[in-house]
């Protein structure tokens, strides 16, 4: 059988919710095991001495990336039938700069709200609320960001297309680009740690 | 001279980096480019898994689903004198240039069936798996959707039955009509007009409630977060 399941009709739209269930229980699972239900662990990166947020991102990236390359170069995928959402290049890098701000500002990006909200965290259901509140601000305020919302429309848009290069060669400059950045990560993270009576 | 010490995080790098530089001979979609297979096609086309029905698709209009696009192959005239809600203008000529994505769920129409019959191979004859066929074309959506007979001699089970599919042939702004009515008026049935935003359906006020509220045309919008 081929992948993506769903688009070969393996499953249907009501066991598709089951699916994502399953899926997002484990997404829930590794990411509080990983740590990330606490704003603690999620902000020190921001003040350089613990990264692994940044590493576990990367590390995701790249997992999937291979998987997802892998996969299509066997056949046992077909990447064409794979959803892309498309770049509207300006209002991408604005919403950008809205989730980082609130990141280091509120100590949670959505899915670890969620996590820590589940684990009993207060702090994350009050984020979760402030995330709710601007979904509502924005739903009433769309059609006035419509025109904005819809600009820069690059269609949908991968890398090796943007850039002109070989399908495999992106793949490689992103894994170097990882590897480097975890070695990066390694040395900043020694350079910032605090000493060892402060933790 | 110390021997690299090889953690776990060390092998994965590693492993990761050698994945890596064999990926630069590498293609994805080397997998996806296969001749055509008239068996698998014949064998689709014989299961009649590439049909939509007319009731499915109004179905789909009525919840206001956006995960597929109805192409309407008539001519451009015709289109604008009326066409199913939803529905794109797309000549058969010009299909093999038109922007349809092969992972989309691309749901093709005409008067009757032959063209979009046709224009189906053309699709899956370039590895659109996701083109069906609306069985029967805007003839059956007109006979079965918009004007659909009121059974002569109906039991009250099949009356009340009938009175979904009442129901949805008012939100299309049709209706149902009589037997007597449908075997002398043959295909002389005026269409609804279409309003004035192709494209856009108005809603009747007797718009089925079941089906909540209707967008047509509404724009796909996709979630993501982290």
């Amino acid at each position: 059988m081929n992948a993506p399941f769903y688009r070969f009709a393996a499953f249907g739209d009501e066991a598709s919710l089951v699916v994502a269930f399953v899926i997002g229980i484990g997404f829930g699972f590794f990411l509080e095991r990983g740590g990330f239900g606490s704003a603690r662990k999620l902000t020190s990166q921001f003040y350089l001495d613990d990264l692994a947020v940044f590493k576990v991102m990367f590390t995701a990236i790249v997992t999937a990336m291979l998987g997802v390359f892998y996969l299509s170069w066997l056949g046992i995928m077909d990447l064409s039938l794979v959803d892309l959402v498309t770049t509207n290049l300006w209002p991408q890098i604005v919403g950008g700069l809205v989730l980082g701000f609130g990141f280091v500002i509120g100590g949670y990006c959505p899915g670890t709200s969620l996590v820590a909200a589940v684990t009993g965290r207060i702090d994350g259901m009050v984020f979760i609320l402030g995330v709710l509140a601007g979904i509502f601000v924005f739903g009433e305020a769309f059609p006035l960001l419509k025109g904005f919302y819809e600009s820069g429309d690059f269609g949908r848009l991968t890398l090796p297309q943007a850039f002109h290069l070989p399908y495999g060669l992106v793949v490689f400059l992103v894994v170097v680009m990882a590897v480097g950045g975890f070695v990066g990560a390694e040395w900043v993270e020694r350079r910032f740690a605090p000493p060892a009576a402060e933790r | 001279m110390a021997r690299p010490h090889w953690t776990p995080n060390r092998a994965l790098a590693a492993a990761a980096l050698l994945l890596g530089v064999v990926a630069i001979a590498g293609n994805p979609y080397r997998g996806s480019t296969v001749s055509i297979d008239t068996q698998e096609l014949a064998t689709i086309v014989g299961s009649t898994v590439d049909h939509v029905t007319v009731q499915e698709l109004a179905d789909w209009i009525i919840q206001g689903r956006t995960d597929y696009r109805l192409i309407d192959l008539r001519s451009e005239p015709e289109y604008a004198a009326y066409h199913i809600p939803t529905a794109e203008s797309v000549p058969v000529a010009l299909l093999p240039q038109y922007g349809l994505g092969r992972n989309e769920k691309i749901v093709l129409y005409s008067e009757g069936g032959i063209h979009s019959a046709q224009a189906w191979f053309l699709l899956r004859a370039q590895k659109y798996p996701g083109a069906y066929i609306l069985f029967g074309g805007l003839e059956t959506w007109k006979d079965e959707v918009l004007y659909p007979v009121v059974p002569a001699t109906a039991t009250p089970q099949e009356t009340a039955a009938f009175e979904r599919t009442a129901q949805v042939a008012r939100f299309f702004d049709g209706g149902p009509r009589a037997a007597a009515a449908a075997a002398d008026s043959g295909s002389l049935i005026a269409l609804p007009a279409m309003p004035a935003a192709p494209g856009i359906s108005i809603v009747p006020p007797g718009a089925p409630a079941a089906g909540g509220p209707a967008r047509p045309g509404a724009k796909k919008k996709r979630k993501e977060g982290c």
